[in-house]
């Protein structure tokens, strides 16, 4: 009976999963895109005959993807590409979009995302992609082909068909120039390349003419613009398919702009204004073939930004300045809108949009903008508008800005309507934060521990004498409180939340992108940004590239290569710490043990006693000859044991090889297709166990984990080997002190031990055990949920990069003590070990992440929370997702179904039934008593 | 007042004066097996020739060791019962095996408590020396039950007899060194 209470126990704990009344409440998922490119973002019809228009972009890392505009919901976005260039266009009226990212060339259905057609280029880098809007004047109405410029060795412009992908002609630049862009008009495609003299110096830009049929050059020019341009930056703007394509540049030192109207050689300049220095120029200007050539220069100075507007005079082929927009001394961006002919200019600042018409000074519309916590302090970097204008007012006006604080917002006339931090698409690194508070109890704590009995007593007393002050505020804050827990309303969560939450579930994580900028997410409450700051403003000078943060009690440290030394940052408000206030200690070591370091130096892992980097090393791990290390896991710091033995059916016990200082190294051999694994003991260097695995493709990730007595690691297995199948392996090795039960090995019951300086002759080995798996997928990542105390069973986080997801798998099914070919026995059964099977199919309850599709996943972290039930996760890389998981369930706090109104009504309902009751019973013993 | 009540019916006078219950001068045999009632006098002679003469103090010693026997080796009878009982409330910890066990080791424990007590109808001047081995394996008979009741709750897993159940006193070695990856500091 016990072994069948026992194995059904088991049987339930690997069924654990998402509840269906947690899914979205306890979880949240940032589907992000990245920063998006200003050029390649746009509002369009999703087809010819919807009422209402997507938002598509292409991001800085390369994701094509869209946007509701009405509530800034992703509808689709494809994988983030391999480059971080990236092109999309759409064509007027038409149900597909065109992106170009790296060498391939997609073209997705614009209302769902699937693909309609893809072309690749061979290795070669697409430079520039445009629609062919009209053939000859007329519009196609049928797919409009797509032309784009392919930069290779012999740079190449191809005429895709739109509906196929197939290339009707290509046009090969066999001149050595350097590719820059392709521009329609309605009659001619035109090819912008530089032409880089031998001698150095400036380049030329040369204009080919293209017939947009077949392919021929039929013309080319040259512009002279040696003293301006170098490089492709240099280059303002080659505005394309419009009536009037421009080609405008300036100098280094945005004084002068130049401006050509492509397919005429005549250049007009124009001077910035002279009373500030000009930071940067932009230009803006309509991009439709049937609107009105006029075009806006933005100057922008290092604190504000004026513009000008100018029209083209087609007949004349020439640019006039029509009128220029006052300079405003706050940082601001303009963003064109056309309808029909009109052409309309969206001045958009943090405070107020402003739209103006291309043709007169006249203000349209005017709206202040409502602002949000969210873009406190940012200021629009670029952004695109679509202007609903009747008459001669602007009657609305939407705006997409990507704001300089890396949050993309939608501007709905006054409104906020959205904003996305699409920031956090770059995170890099990301630690879970600890509040000063909590160690200010644990201080305490640890000081009542260490004195006599009165003494602490007395101590005790004087602290929650002390914490009386806080009861008045206790007691206000009372109220909302229960009526908030009784009809389950959700508050904004503040740091204070996260202070006073008792359930440990609001932990901050602190997240750095790779641009420089630091976030606290509360994980506990979706995700919620709490503060955000950008590290430039505390080391102005720094470029960062790999920022990697470290958290300690109250602050985290920031580290890149790039730093001199170490910011040190407040966890709870963002604030910059001097390194005066912050108390450098060692948390690793405790009293008595000595400190020995490693590190991958040249190939080797080398060990230091000390922490000092010039110590001589104590010990020295070279793989093998052929060999190269290629990762090592640590156990982390921070992992708890409930118990140091595993109990067996007939309640014998296993003991553990539980010790802190192992490390598991990967290492390759290429040319032998060999992984081998070798764990050591890494205060003495002394090898542990190894294990080598043949036929792996040594080009995927092996990635990694180590946690209590076991750890696991997972292989791509080369399809290049006949005898073995292809496919990806797990393995589970675990670690005891002894093959035999109740046995702790040579070292017995001692309780102290040292590898270094073993006590009996050799230091104990390990009893390793372990066990492979098939699984259906490629891992990228592994990690293990943590706990408080390490009493729930541990569950091996795997990221799945083809699945888009990320999969706890519980312990039981990966013990490497299951039965191999045979049925469990009785004994084997109550400890809840199945049958080996070489295959583990991922439980769809398994799956941490449900409905939603994590892509991008760089790594995943777990912290312990309040309840010894639950593990906090929190993964990152393109999206951001947090989760709460209970391996063993929650078997510590009510779950959402229990109704504390109904439980509440119980008991009043029972209190008023005893006070009923109560004379009457009283009566009825007193009458009792009289009458025998 | 009313008239003369009638005359009693007949089964009434029959019922009043039963006949005789046997003819005094009858050589009819009784039936077998039938005793006829005897008169006042017969009675009082039956009754002299009856009374046998009183049990000797001896005689009521070696009654009453034979009831004390019967007393001691009562709990030995119960056993078997009481083993199957255990044997079909299983291993898991119900109520019902619970109260089962807990009467199997009360039981025992009262008995022998209350051992001055149980016996003390059998004792006499005579039998005191006798009770002792009888009072001893009684106490050994309720040791019996109590093992029965220690075996159950082994079989159980309560007792801490195997190394899991002190594991939890059992402490993580502590380790001399503690080597970290460079980059934690």
């Amino acid at each position: 009976m016990r072994s069948h209470a026992l194995a059904l126990a088991a049987w339930l704990a690997t069924a654990s999963a998402i509840f269906l009344d947690d899914a979205y409440h306890t979880d949240f998922h940032y589907a992000l895109l990245g920063l998006p490119k200003h050029d390649a973002t746009f509002f369009q019809k999703p087809y010819a005959a919807s009422k209402a228009s997507l938002l598509y972009t292409v991001s800085d890392n390369g994701t094509i993807g869209a946007v509701n505009p009405k509530d800034g919901a992703l509808v689709w976005r494809s994988a983030s590409g391999p480059s971080s260039k990236g092109h999309l266009r759409g064509g007027d009226e038409q149900d597909t979009v065109v992106g170009a990212v790296g060498d391939r060339i997609t073209a997705w259905s614009a209302s769902d995302g699937r693909i309609v057609w893809e072309s690749r280029a061979d290795g070669a880098i697409v430079e520039d992609l445009e629609i062919l809007e009209q053939e000859d004047g007329i519009t196609n109405s049928d797919a409009k082909d797509a032309v784009v410029l392919l930069a290779d060795s012999s740079p190449r412009v191809k005429r895709l068909d739109g509906k196929t992908g197939r290339a009707k002609w290509t046009f090969t630049d066999s001149s050595g120039d350097t590719p820059f862009q392709v521009s329609t008009s309605p009659t001619t495609v035109y090819y912008i390349s530089l032409h880089s003299p031998l001698l150095g110096g400036g380049a030329k830009l040369r204009v080919t003419f293209l017939n947009p049929v077949t392919g021929k050059k039929t013309d080319s020019y040259t512009l002279s613009s040696e003293g301006e341009i170098s490089t492709k930056d240099n280059i303002l703007f080659a505005g394309a398919n419009t009536a009037a394509p421009l080609l405008a540049w300036t100098d280094k030192t945005n004084r002068v702009l130049k401006v050509n109207i492509i397919g005429t050689k005549g250049v007009s300049s124009f001077n910035a204004p002279a009373n500030v220095a000009t930071e940067k120029i932009v230009l803006h200007a309509p991009n439709r073939v049937n609107s009105l050539a006029h075009f806006l220069v933005e100057y922008q100075t290092a604190t504000g930004h004026s513009a000008e507007v100018y029209h083209v005079d087609l007949k004349q082929s020439s640019v006039s300045k029509a009128y220029s927009l006052q300079h405003l001394e706050e940082k601001g961006t303009f963003a064109t809108s056309t309808a029909g002919a009109n052409v309309y200019f969206t001045r958009l600042t943090a405070a107020e949009v402003t739209v103006v018409a291309s043709v007169s000074e006249g203000i349209l519309g005017r709206w202040p903008v409502n602002g949000s916590p969210a873009l406190a302090g940012a200021y629009p970097v670029h952004g695109v508008s679509e202007v609903v204008v009747k008459g001669d007012v602007a009657s609305a006006a939407r705006s997409a800005v990507l704001f300089s604080n890396g949050q993309w917002a939608l501007i709905r006339n006054s409104e906020i309507a959205w904003s996305r931090p699409e920031f956090l698409s770059g995170t890099v690194s990301a630690v879970w934060a600890e509040l000063p508070e909590e160690e200010a109890l644990a201080q305490e704590l640890a000081e009542e521990s260490h004195q006599n009995v009165v003494g602490a007593y007395i101590h005790r007393v004087k602290r929650h004498i002390r914490d009386l002050e806080h009861l008045p505020s206790w007691l206000q804050s009372l109220p909302p409180r229960v009526l908030g827990n009784l009809v389950g309303m959700s508050q904004e969560t503040t740091v204070e939340d996260i202070q006073h939450d008792s359930f440990g579930f609001h932990k901050l994580v602190i997240v750095v992108t790779d641009k420089g900028r630091l976030a606290a997410l509360d994980v506990g409450s979706q995700g919620k940004v709490v503060w955000t700051i950008d590290l430039h403003q505390f080391a102005s000078d720094a470029t960062f590239q790999s920022p990697s943060l470290k958290a300690f009690r109250g602050y985290v440290e920031v580290k890149d290569v790039d730093l001199s030394g170490s910011l040190f940052i407040n966890s709870t408000t963002g604030g910059l710490l001097s390194s005066q206030d912050v108390k450098t200690t060692l948390p690793i070591t405790t009293k008595g043990e000595t400190l020995v370091t490693y590190s991958l130096v040249d190939g080797e892992l080398k060990g230091n006693l000390g922490a000092g980097p010039s110590f001589e090393a104590v010990w020295t791990f070279t793989p093998p000859p052929g060999e190269r290390i290629i990762s090592y896991t640590a156990r982390p710091a921070k992992d708890p044991v409930a118990s140091i033995g595993k109990v067996l059916g007939d309640r014998r016990v296993l003991y553990k090889y539980l010790n802190p200082n192992l490390v598991l190294v990967t290492a390759v051999a290429d040319s032998a297709r060999r992984a081998s694994i070798y764990l050591l003991d890494s205060a003495s260097g002394e090898l542990l166990h190894s294990a080598a695995h043949y036929g792996v493709d040594v080009s995927r990730p092996i990635p990694s984990t180590l946690s209590e007595n076991w750890f696991s690691y997972s292989l791509t297995i080369d399809s290049a080997s006949a005898t073995t199948a292809r496919g990806y392996q797990l393995v589970v090795s675990e670690l005891f002190e002894s093959p035999l039960p109740d046995d702790r090995g040579p070292l017995g019951a001692l309780s102290n031990s040292s590898t270094v300086q073993p006590t009996k002759g050799e230091a104990a080995k390990a009893y390793v055990l372990s066990q492979s798996y098939q699984i259906p997928e490629e891992v990228s990542h592994m990690t293990v949920t943590q706990t408080r105390q390490g009493i729930t069973s541990r569950e091996l986080l795997v990221t799945l990069p083809a699945s888009h997801s990320i999969v706890g798998i519980p312990r039981q099914v990966i013990d490497p003590r299951r039965p191999i070919g045979r049925d469990p026995n009785a004994n084997e059964q109550a400890e809840g070990l199945a049958k080996y099977a070489p295959m583990i199919i991922f439980d769809p309850k398994w799956h941490l992440n449900h409905k939603y599709e994590l892509f991008g996943v760089k790594n995943v972290i777990t912290s312990e929370s309040g309840l010894e039930s639950t593990s906090l996760v929190f993964a990152y890389g393109l999206d951001v997702f947090g989760t709460r998981v209970a391996p063993s369930f929650a078997f510590d706090i009510l779950g959402k179904g229990f109704n504390k109104v109904q439980m509440l009504l119980t008991v009043a309902a029972l209190f008023v039934g005893v006070l009923f009751v109560a004379p009457l019973v009283r009566r009825k013993q007193i009458n009792s008593l009289w009458t025998t | 007042m009313s008239a003369q009540p009638p005359p009693p019916p007949q089964w009434v006078v029959d019922l009043n004066s039963p006949p005789p219950s046997k003819p005094k001068n009858s050589s009819i045999p009784d039936p077998p097996g039938y005793t006829a009632s005897l008169t006042r006098k017969e009675r009082a002679i039956s009754s002299k020739q009856s009374s046998r003469k009183a049990p000797t103090s001896e005689e009521m010693d070696t009654l009453k060791m034979k009831k004390a026997w019967e007393v001691a080796i009562a709990p030995v009878k119960q056993l078997p019962m009481n083993a199957i009982g255990m044997y079909m409330t299983g291993n898991t910890l119900q109520i019902f095996s619970i109260f089962m066990v807990f009467s199997l080791f009360k039981t025992p424990v009262m008995a022998v408590l209350s051992l001055q007590k149980t016996f003390a109808m059998f004792e006499t001047p005579g039998t005191s020396n006798r009770l002792i081995a009888v009072k001893l394996t009684y106490i050994l008979t309720n040791m019996l039950m109590l093992a029965l009741g220690i075996w159950k709750v082994n079989a159980m897993g309560l007792l801490p007899t195997t190394k899991s159940d002190w594991l939890a006193w059992e402490g993580e070695r502590t380790w001399s060194e503690r080597a970290v990856p460079r980059e934690w500091l």
